[in-house]
Parts: structure tokens; C-alpha cells; sequence
């Protein structure tokens, strides 16, 4: 593996972890994060949070992450699996 | 059962105006009450519309003082329309029940307990607090008191404030519309309202009053679906009308007029009018009269039900149909032609069906009108017997432990009080149950497994729940309080929000165990477990639409708090119509200070000339434990009767606004040794 | 119609199809819930009403069968892929409580199972059955006169499979057919509805090739009870133990790969492509590949599919691959008629390698 993909790997590991951990203790999922896989959907099925959830995960991405989704267009296009979260945060750190 | 009791006055505070005259002018011209709000800064919010009470649209007093100036206004007005001195209210069998919802750290039974005071009422007060369907509850329950032979006239109402805590969290769930709320219209949410509404009901031939409508019947049910959405299919909404219809002993033709929760959100329309559709047929649905009253008054949350029947009232009397303010074009998936013109239309009809929804999944609807019955309704009274308890406190885990504990008269042990609910209960999902839900739940599926009740199939329709709880869980309290806090009115904790009503842990238990029969929230202070046993046993005697009800009460340790509970604590009877070895023999209700007169009606109500054999302390070794105290009593009372170590058996105790009753027997033959 | 016409149906407008695939039955008796609790896979949280999804596995832990459990009052309807409806009798005799009461009704010939998925499927449902089918919400079910309408789909677009009484089901496919022609869409076959589930994300338990996955590979673990026994518990519980080694990751490529095309990176290989196909949506390939776990993530373009003319890149890629019309779409606000396409963004946001 070349030194750039495994600091990418490591990276995205990080934050992959960051919002499992997020998940389990700021949405109180009763679920390990190491259970939660990355492809995971977040609503209706998979984790099955609901739209009383999807608020408070929100407000949580902002305040853990500096993820800012409120009022931004296309925000269900980066709550759909876990992994377009980790995306999305990612995006953060790629700009200037 | 005796005659439908009689409506004979009604009074308002709303945003429509203050008493009855301003009320009526401005509900018939067609107006709204709704504007912008200037009570609190409404700049965290998107939305800045509210309906406040008219005259305190700026009075940013302690919702406590503004909900006691609200429920007075409103009494002393609907008592004026019955033309009941005060006087002459004090020398009769007068009770309240009152739907409120105060959230935060009062203790909601004492709003009750000063308009009661204010009022001087010795009878009792009892408080509903199940959010939207509070008032409309507390007017059914109010018929029971009648019913009953309990009170000769009963003030029944809501009462609410618009706090900016509430409007912060409403704000939060996406539910709040931009502009004024268009009930079935095209733009989406509701507005929230507040106020207070008091109707007269009492029983016929008591004095020269003038009826203008009967009481005729209400139902209950709980969807056991979500915390803050219907049941999409409105299956919960149908069960109440359905019980509405039948406790009135009418037929869906004969309502004239249906005035709907309609607040206004996709989610709530669209159930009821599934609901609706169900009920009527999609022909008669179709063509029935359907109005919402939240274009003119907003959402008044625990107060919601009550002005929504006196709209109705009024426009009843009138000969006209209640319109949706605000109403233009029908949305997709709701109702096609709900009432809307500008001001209310000509209709005459004679009777009337209301119905509300709430948090929790909460469904009340009420039938009342001019007309009389074609039948006499419902028959015999059934008998009612105790098939199962559970108890649950630091060293306490079943009935039987109990004895001991009050034999000893020493309090249970000091710690925590453990309870792996996931693995006494494998299908449920847990995630997000607050500790008021988690020890409900718990105590509950231990009685129903205590009484042999399966809750499958059909018998999860039949089977209803009261609880009797002071305050929501200090936990959801508290994580809901401190987002605000900490986070700023746009941002609260939401899922901390849909758990910050007392009727929270009620909600959730239905929606674990799948209940969808009957249920409520109740207080009465110290002793609200066995207030909810009480009602408990009415529901199983007088109406049909339960085989069971359960019977429970919840306290949770609050370190926060001044006023709640000193440990966590649950409770649950079973009762039922199929008899078992003990039976709910009588029953007594009485003013808060009048514990001696509500144990001598028990008594009288029992009929038996027998002394009673065991007489269970109301609070002694339980002490801090305000609402689970008289259930421990309760089933240590059954465990003694199961046991044969007595006959019969007396549990009293007296709270804040209430004392009561109840004599359990047994019911096997006595064998001489 | 063309595959390319069948894709914009689904994807634009709305798209009837056969689900001749799909078994159905009803499970009665008192204990149904326990009986069908015993051989799935998933916490069995029931409500009326509702539909949740879950796996039947097979004593090594892989999925045998992609199931709904939709509890129905006294019963549980259940809809599956990748068994035969004896299959799922016999598993239920071989590991469900024999003392428990049931009874398992196949409700085909008597029902059949016909589909509308797409942006625009609600207002094809809408005016063939009652406007108020768009309050139904994601996995959740009722019953209508001729049969009864579930809310599902594994499209990524609002889908409705609708078991309909065999003697009404030739008028409502007329009828369906019809409205969904009005809505720029058509009859649509398996095929294209796989793709769409391909780049959606959505578990195919029948093109799960590769042998000796379990969920925890297919990315499949909320699906897994960690409360509960059940058929293929303790392979998984092994599994785990052990640690996987690979897992399912989705990948976009420009062309030329195939489903068992092996891949590899500068220094040897790394996985091996289960499935993919070309979609419109992307321009390119959509796949899913079983990559070492150390390289299993989103957003890496080291990798490539070797042939012998040249290396053919991919880049890995979160799921779902695409940005769903449905979710801009809000029944209560929108219609086809009215439908602006002009602002919408682009169905793929991503970019080929």
C-alpha cells in the first residue's frame, strides 16, 4: 500500500469511527460501533432512526464535526449511509 | 347507568377572546386568532406566528401564574353561562377535571389543586395530562364522575400556555407552519395556541339550569406506534371514534358534524382522514361535514379539545357549521371538501362528534348534542375483578416481597433499583426509552404476565392502560432543559422533546407492549396509582370496548427537583371483566381532605355489612414515592386476598387534590375448617 | 421498451413490473410472531403495520433469503427472495418450536405481486387506489379491497409492491399501466429494477455469488440480532471472533468490468468484483467488490481491474451511488404535470476515474 492511500485510509478510519461513536452515544442506538457498518442506511430501515432523530443527528454533526447541513441544499443526499457522512466531513477538511 | 349528563354553560379564555360574548362574535364572523407573537423573541425561530390568549399577548409571567389566570377566567365564565353561583356550587357535589400539561419541574396536579382551592370545590380534582387530548379526556372523565354518582356537576377543561421551551420544540420537529396553519390546505404545519376552556356538565333535574346539549359518550385509544407521529392509517383515531359512537349508543348516520383534530401537519391530516374514511365509509365520510378549529385558535395543546368543543357548541346552537379559517384549496390525501368557507355556513345537526390526537399516540374523540339516545345506552354494568400486579422498587421485584415490607412497616432497602429490560423483553426495540418508560414498561409486562394476559392478536385492542404520573422522567427533563440551555432555542434536543409530557412513559409503554385499548395519563398527587385504578375499573364497568385495563404508576428519582420523587418506582394492577379470586367490591372518591368520607362511600358502594379485614396504610413505609405509594398498597392488598390471609381488604390514601378508595374482596368461598 | 427507456422509468417517472420472483405468504396462529422470530436473522420488532426487513441464514451464516416480516394482527405476512415458499416451510418446521400454533398459507395462486417504482409511483398509486396512499411512510403496509399495498421497494425511488387478488390483478395491471404510461414511465423488467437495486445499494440475495460471506461481509449487520438465537448464529459469532477479512465496498469504473473480474493495486491483488453493470445514471459501470478489509473504505482510486489490453481504474465510492429524484420529491407539494427538472442537480454526483 503507498504511503498516500494508507493516510488516506487512516483518515477516513478516523472519522468513520468519530460518527460510529456519535451515533451510539449522542443518538443512543444501543449498538456498538464497531455493529455499524459503513454502507448502513440511516433511515426508515438499517439503523432506523426516524425524522425526530434526523434533527437531533443535525445538530450533533455541527457540534461534534463542524458538519454544517442546516438550511444548506441537498442535505439528504449526505443522510443517507454512514459512509456519506464520513464523506461529507471529509469534504470539510479538503477545503481551504 | 344513568342518563347522559347534562352541558349546561361554557367558558373561554382564547385567542379568539376572553369569555363567551367575544369568543362567539369573532368565532361566527370567521376570524383568527393567530398573529404574530410578541410574548418571547420568536428570531431563533423560521416561524413568528402564535394564537395568544387575547389581552396577555405580551404578558411574559410564569406560565404557572398566566395557566391560573387563564383557568380562572375561563371557570368563572362558563359558571356564569350555567347561572351557578359560587355559593351555590360550594353547597353541591362539585368536582374538577382539568387537561393540563405543564412541562418543566412543576408538578402538574397543582394548577388543579389552587382553581380548585380559588374556586373553594371540596369535591375532588383530577388532572389529565396526556398533551393534545388532555381537555378532551378530562371531559369524558368528567362524565364518568357523573355517571358514577360521584359529582352532580363537574367543570371540565384544559388550560395552556404558550412557553417558548414548547413553541422551541415544536420548532425543531419541522411541524410549525410559516403563515397562519390552513387545516387540510395546501401549505403544510400548525400553529401553536393556547388557552383555557371549562364546560358545565351535570346531572339533569338537579335545579332550574338550561341544557343545551347532552354528553353522550367519549372514547380512547393509543395507536402504540411513535412518540410524536400517528399512525399513519389513522387505525388508533378510528378505535376512539369507534368508542365514541358506541358509548353514545349512536350510529355513524346520526353524527351531523365532525370537528377534527385537523392541526394541520401531513402527518396528522392524512391519519384522520383515513380514520375518517374508515369509520364513515368512504360514501358518508365523503359527504359529512368536517371543519378544523386550529385556523381560528391555533393548536392550544391541553386545551386544544375543550375550546374545540365549545366552538362547536356555539355554532351548534347557532345552526351553523364550524368553518377552517384560513382554508383554500383541498392539499392531496386529505379530505376533498372540508367545511371552508369564510364564516361558518348554515347546517343543522344534532349531534356532533369531536376528536384529538396527541404526542404519545394519545386518541380522544367525544360525541355530544342535542339529541337523545334511541336506546338506552350500554346496560348492565359489569364486575370487575383483579387478575394480576407487579411491583418494582429497590428490593422490591414482586408482590409477594410486599408483605414483609408491611408487616415490618420498614421502608424497602436503600440502592438502585436494576432492570434489564432487554432481556426480559427480546422484541421490543429500547433505543431512546427514557427511565420513566423503561421501569413502566417493565412493571407492566411483569403484571400482564402476573394475569396470564398474552398481548396478541385482538386482545391488544382491548386491552387500555392509566397511568397514574406526577411529571415526566426528570432524565428527559433534564436533557431537554440543558440543550436549550446549552444549545439555544433553534437547537433542542428533539428526541428529549417528544418525552417531556407526563403521559411520555404511558406512550411508550403502549408502543413496546402494543397496547391500543384505552389510555390515559392521570394525577391526583400522592395516591394518583390508585386514582388510576379507579378509572381503570370504571372503564371496564361501564363501557365495552376493553377486556382489560392496566392499572399502573411510575415515580422516577429526581436529585433536581425540590418536588419529585426521593426513589424510582413502578406499579401495575390487571383488571378485568372475567372473573378471578378478587373483585373490586367499592369504590369512594372525595375531596382532598375528606380521606374518611371517601373510605365511608367505598364502604357504602360495597354493600357488604361485613367489617373490612385488613386496612392498607396509604403511605406508610413508602414514603417518596408519591404516585407508585397507593399501588404498592393496592397490590399488597391482592397478594393478602390471593394468599387467603384476609377477605377483604381497604386501600385508602389522600393526595393533593383527591382521596380515594377502593375495597378488594375475595372471591372464593369461605371453607369452615 | 429499451433497458435505457425501463431505466429513465424508474428513475424519472414511474415503472410497473411483475415480481414473479418475490414468494409470499401468511403465517396464522397465535404464535406466528415467535415461529417467524425463530428463523430470522433481525431483532423482530414488531408493530402492525410496519415491515421490517431481515435474512434467513444458512447454518454457515450466509444468507439464504431476503425477507419482510410484516406483522398483520393475528399473523405475519411475509414476502422473500432466495427460497422457495416449501424451502421457507421447512425452515420454519426445522427450527421454529413445533409446540408453537401456526399455520403458513401460500397466498400465491390466490394473490399476485406486481410493482410501481420511481419518483412519480405515489401519484400512479394515488389515482388507481385513494389519494391518501402518500401519507403511507416508508415500510408500512395496509389492506384495500383487492389486496393489499406495501410500501417498499429497493430502488432507491418510492416503490409499492401490491399483492392483488388474482381475478382482479389482469384489470389493475391494465389500469397501473395506464397511469404509469401518463407518468413517462412503462413496463419495466427485473433486470433493469436489479440495476437500479445495484446502484442503490440494496442487498441481492440473488446475486450474492461469492461464496462463504455472511452479513458481516455483505455489510449487513443491523440486520443481525445481537440479543437473539437463530439459524446461523453461531458461524456469525465465529466470524466475528475471528475477524473478517473483506468486505462489500461499491465501486464506479468507465467500462469493460465485469462481475468475477479480480482487483488489484501496484503491488498484488486486492479483491474481486461480485457484481456490476452499466448505468445510465453514472455513464460508466456500478459495481460491488469484495475488497480486504484494511482497503475496504470510499474514496480510494489506487485500484484497477487488469485485462490484457490495459488496466481498467475504479474508484470506490460510498452507497447509494446515486442522488434519488424520490428524495426531492414531496407527494403532498409536487406533481408529474408540474415537475422542473431544470434545477434539479444531476443524478450522479460523483465523477468516473
Amino acid at each position: 500500500m503507498t504511503t498516500d492511500l494508507s493516510d488516506y485510509v487512516s483518515s477516513r478510519v478516523a472519522v468513520l469511527d468519530g460518527v460510529r461513536r456519535m451515533l451510539r452515544d449522542a443518538m443512543k442506538l444501543r449498538i456498538e460501533p464497531e455493529s455499524i457498518d459503513p454502507d448502513v442506511p440511516l433511515f426508515g430501515t438499517g439503523l432506523g432512526m426516524d425524522s425526530v432523530d434526523a434533527v437531533e443527528l443535525v445538530v450533533q454533526l455541527d457540534a461534534v464535526f463542524g458538519l454544517t447541513l442546516a438550511g444548506s441544499p441537498w442535505v439528504s443526499a449526505k443522510l443517507r449511509t454512514v459512509n456519506t457522512i464520513v464523506d461529507a466531513i471529509m469534504e470539510l477538511g479538503d477545503e481551504p | 347507568m344513568s342518563e347522559s349528563p347534562h352541558i349546561t354553560g361554557w367558558g373561554v379564555a382564547s385567542a379568539l377572546g376572553v369569555g363567551r360574548d367575544r369568543f362567539c362574535a369573532a368565532l361566527l364572523r370567521g376570524e383568527s386568532g393567530i398573529a404574530t407573537v410578541r410574548r418571547f423573541d420568536t428570531s431563533p425561530f423560521t416561524t413568528h406566528v402564535g394564537a395568544m390568549v387575547a389581552g396577555y399577548e405580551s404578558d411574559d409571567r410564569d406560565p404557572a401564574l398566566l395557566s391560573h389566570e387563564f383557568g380562572m377566567l375561563a371557570l368563572c365564565d362558563a359558571l356564569a353561562h350555567a347561572r351557578l353561583e359560587l355559593e351555590a356550587l360550594r353547597s353541591m357535589r362539585a368536582a374538577l377535571t382539568l387537561g393540563a400539561s405543564l412541562f418543566g419541574d412543576h408538578t402538574t396536579e397543582r394548577l388543579a389543586h389552587n382553581l380548585a382551592k380559588e374556586l373553594r370545590i371540596s369535591g375532588p380534582a383530577i388532572t389529565v395530562s396526556t398533551a393534545c387530548t388532555s381537555s378532551t379526556q378530562a371531559i369524558g372523565f368528567g362524565a364518568d364522575l357523573i355517571r358514577e354518582g360521584f359529582a352532580d356537576v363537574v367543570l371540565a377543561g384544559g388550560i395552556d400556555v404558550l412557553t417558548p421551551a414548547l413553541f422551541a420544540g415544536f420548532h425543531a420537529l419541522g411541524v410549525l407552519s410559516k403563515r397562519p396553519c390552513t387545516p387540510f390546505g395546501r401549505q403544510m404545519g400548525t400553529t401553536l395556541g393556547e388557552g383555557a376552556g371549562f364546560v358545565v356538565i351535570e346531572r339533569g333535574g338537579l335545579r332550574d339550569a338550561v341544557t343545551h346539549a347532552r354528553l353522550r359518550g367519549y372514547g380512547l385509544s393509543g395507536d402504540a406506534y411513535h412518540e410524536t407521529s400517528p399512525e399513519p392509517r389513522g387505525r388508533g383515531v378510528a378505535a376512539a371514534i369507534r368508542g365514541a359512537l358506541d358509548d353514545a349508543g349512536a350510529s355513524e348516520a346520526e353524527i351531523g358534524y365532525f370537528n377534527a383534530h385537523g392541526t394541520g401537519t401531513v402527518a396528522n391530516d392524512t391519519a384522520e382522514w383515513c380514520a375518517v374514511q374508515s369509520v364513515f365509509g368512504s360514501d358518508l365520510g365523503g359527504s359529512l361535514p368536517l371543519s378544523s378549529s386550529k385556523g381560528h385558535l391555533g393548536h392550544a395543546q391541553s386545551a386544544a379539545g375543550v375550546l374545540e368543543v365549545i366552538s362547536t357548541l356555539e355554532c351548534m346552537r347557532a345552526g351553523l357549521a364550524p368553518t377552517t379559517a384560513g382554508f383554500e384549496e383541498a392539499r392531496p390525501g386529505g379530505p376533498p371538501r372540508p367545511v371552508g368557507s369564510k364564516q361558518p355556513k348554515p347546517l343543522v345537526y344534532e349531534l356532533a362528534l369531536s376528536s384529538n390526537s396527541a404526542f404519545g399516540g394519545s386518541n380522544c374523540a367525544l360525541v355530544f348534542g342535542k339529541a337523545k339516545p334511541a336506546t338506552a345506552s350500554n346496560g348492565d354494568r359489569r364486575r370487575v375483578f383483579v387478575s394480576g400486579a407487579a411491583a418494582l422498587c429497590a428490593g422490591v421485584s414482586c408482590i409477594e416481597e410486599l408483605a414483609s415490607i408491611y408487616a415490618a412497616e420498614s421502608p424497602p432497602s436503600e440502592g438502585d433499583l436494576q432492570v434489564d429490560l432487554a432481556a426480559e423483553l427480546p422484541r421490543v426495540d429500547l433505543r431512546g426509552i427514557d427511565r420513566a418508560s423503561e421501569l413502566l414498561t417493565t412493571v407492566v409486562s411483569r403484571a400482564l404476565a402476573d394475569a396470564g394476559v398474552q398481548l396478541k392478536g385482538k386482545t391488544r385492542a382491548r386491552t387500555g392502560l392509566i397511568a397514574g404520573v406526577l411529571r415526566a422522567s426528570p432524565d428527559s427533563l433534564y436533557r431537554f432543559h440543558t440543550s436549550l440551555e446549552r444549545r439555544g432555542l433553534a437547537k433542542p434536543d428533539t428526541t428529549a422533546f417528544a418525552q417531556v409530557l407526563p403521559s411520555a412513559a404511558q406512550g411508550a409503554c403502549a408502543k413496546a407492549l402494543n397496547i391500543r385499548g384505552p389510555q390515559s395519563t392521570v394525577t391526583i398527587g400522592e395516591g394518583s396509582g390508585l386514582m388510576a385504578a379507579v378509572m381503570s375499573a370504571w372503564m371496564l364497568a361501564h363501557r365495552r370496548d376493553s377486556d382489560h385495563m392496566i392499572a399502573a404508576a411510575v415515580d422516577v428519582r429526581s436529585e433536581r427537583s425540590p418536588e419529585g420523587a426521593l426513589a424510582d418506582a413502578a406499579c401495575a394492577l390487571v383488571l378485568c371483566t372475567e372473573p378471578t379470586a378478587v373483585e373490586v367490591a367499592g369504590i369512594g372518591l372525595a375531596g382532598p381532605e375528606q380521606l374518611d368520607e371517601a373510605i365511608a362511600e367505598a364502604r357504602r358502594r360495597c354493600g357488604s355489612s361485613e367489617p373490612v379485614e385488613l386496612f392498607v396504610e396509604r403511605r406508610n413505609p413508602f414514603g417518596g414515592m408519591p404516585a407508585t405509594s397507593s399501588s404498592f398498597a393496592l397490590a399488597h392488598a391482592l397478594g393478602a386476598l390471593r394468599r387467603g390471609k384476609a377477605k377483604s381488604a381497604i386501600v385508602a390514601s389522600t393526595g393533593t387534590t383527591a382521596s380515594v378508595a377502593m375495597i378488594l374482596t375475595s372471591t372464593e368461598v369461605a371453607h369452615d375448617d | 421498451m429499451s433497458l435505457e427507456d425501463e431505466y429513465r422509468s424508474v428513475r424519472h417517472g414511474a415503472a410497473l413490473s411483475r415480481m414473479d420472483h418475490v414468494g409470499i405468504v401468511r403465517v396464522s396462529g397465535g404464535d406466528a410472531t415467535e415461529a417467524v422470530d425463530a428463523i430470522c436473522s433481525g431483532d423482530l420488532w414488531v408493530r402492525d403495520g410496519r415491515m421490517l426487513q431481515t435474512l434467513i441464514l444458512g447454518e454457515q451464516g450466509q444468507p439464504v433469503a431476503d425477507v419482510y416480516v410484516c406483522p398483520d394482527d393475528d399473523a405475519c405476512i411475509l414476502m422473500f427472495e432466495g427460497i422457495t415458499t416449501e424451502a421457507l416451510s421447512a425452515c420454519l418446521a426445522q427450527y421454529a418450536d413445533p409446540e408453537l400454533a401456526i399455520e403458513l398459507e401460500d397466498l400465491r395462486p390466490a394473490y399476485e405481486l406486481i410493482s410501481v417504482n420511481g419518483p412519480y409511483a405515489w401519484e400512479a398509486l394515488s389515482k388507481w387506489l385513494t389519494p391518501d396512499v402518500i401519507g403511507l411512510p416508508y415500510l408500512s403496509f395496509y389492506h384495500f379491497d383487492r389486496g393489499t399495498c406495501f410500501r417498499g421497494g429497493k430502488t432507491g425511488e418510492y416503490g409499492y409492491d401490491l399483492a392483488i387478488r388474482s381475478d382482479q390483478v389482469g384489470r389493475a395491471w391494465e389500469a397501473l399501466l395506464e397511469h404509469v404510461s401518463a407518468l413517462g414511465g412503462g413496463e419495466v423488467s427485473l433486470e433493469t429494477l436489479d440495476l437500479c437495486a445495484l446502484e442503490n445499494g440494496f442487498f441481492s440475495v440473488r446475486h450474492a455469488s461469492a461464496e462463504g460471506l455472511t452479513p458481516l461481509e455483505l455489510q449487513l449487520q443491523w440486520r443481525v440480532s445481537a440479543r437473539k438465537s437463530f439459524p446461523g448464529a453461531t458461524a456469525i459469532e465465529e466470524r466475528r471472533a475471528k475477524g473478517m477479512a473483506r468486505r462489500l465496498t461499491h465501486f464506479v469504473a468507465r467500462e469493460g468490468v465485469k462481475t468475477g473480474d479480480p482487483i488489484r493495486d501496484a503491488d498484488g491483488p486486492v479483491g474481486q468484483v461480485t457484481a456490476a453493470a452499466f448505468s445510465p445514471g453514472i455513464g460508466g459501470v456500478a459495481g460491488m467488490a469484495l475488497l480486504d478489509l484494511s482497503v475496504a473504505h470510499p474514496g480510494i482510486d489506487a485500484f484497477f481491474v487488469p485485462t490484457p489490453n490495459a488496466d481498467r481504474p475504479i474508484r470506490t465510492v460510498s452507497s447509494p451511488l446515486l442522488f434519488n429524484r424520490s428524495l426531492l420529491i414531496d407527494p403532498h407539494q409536487h406533481t408529474y404535470a408540474t415537475r422542473d427538472q431544470t434545477s434539479d442537480p444531476p443524478l450522479w454526483l460523483g465523477s468516473l476515474p
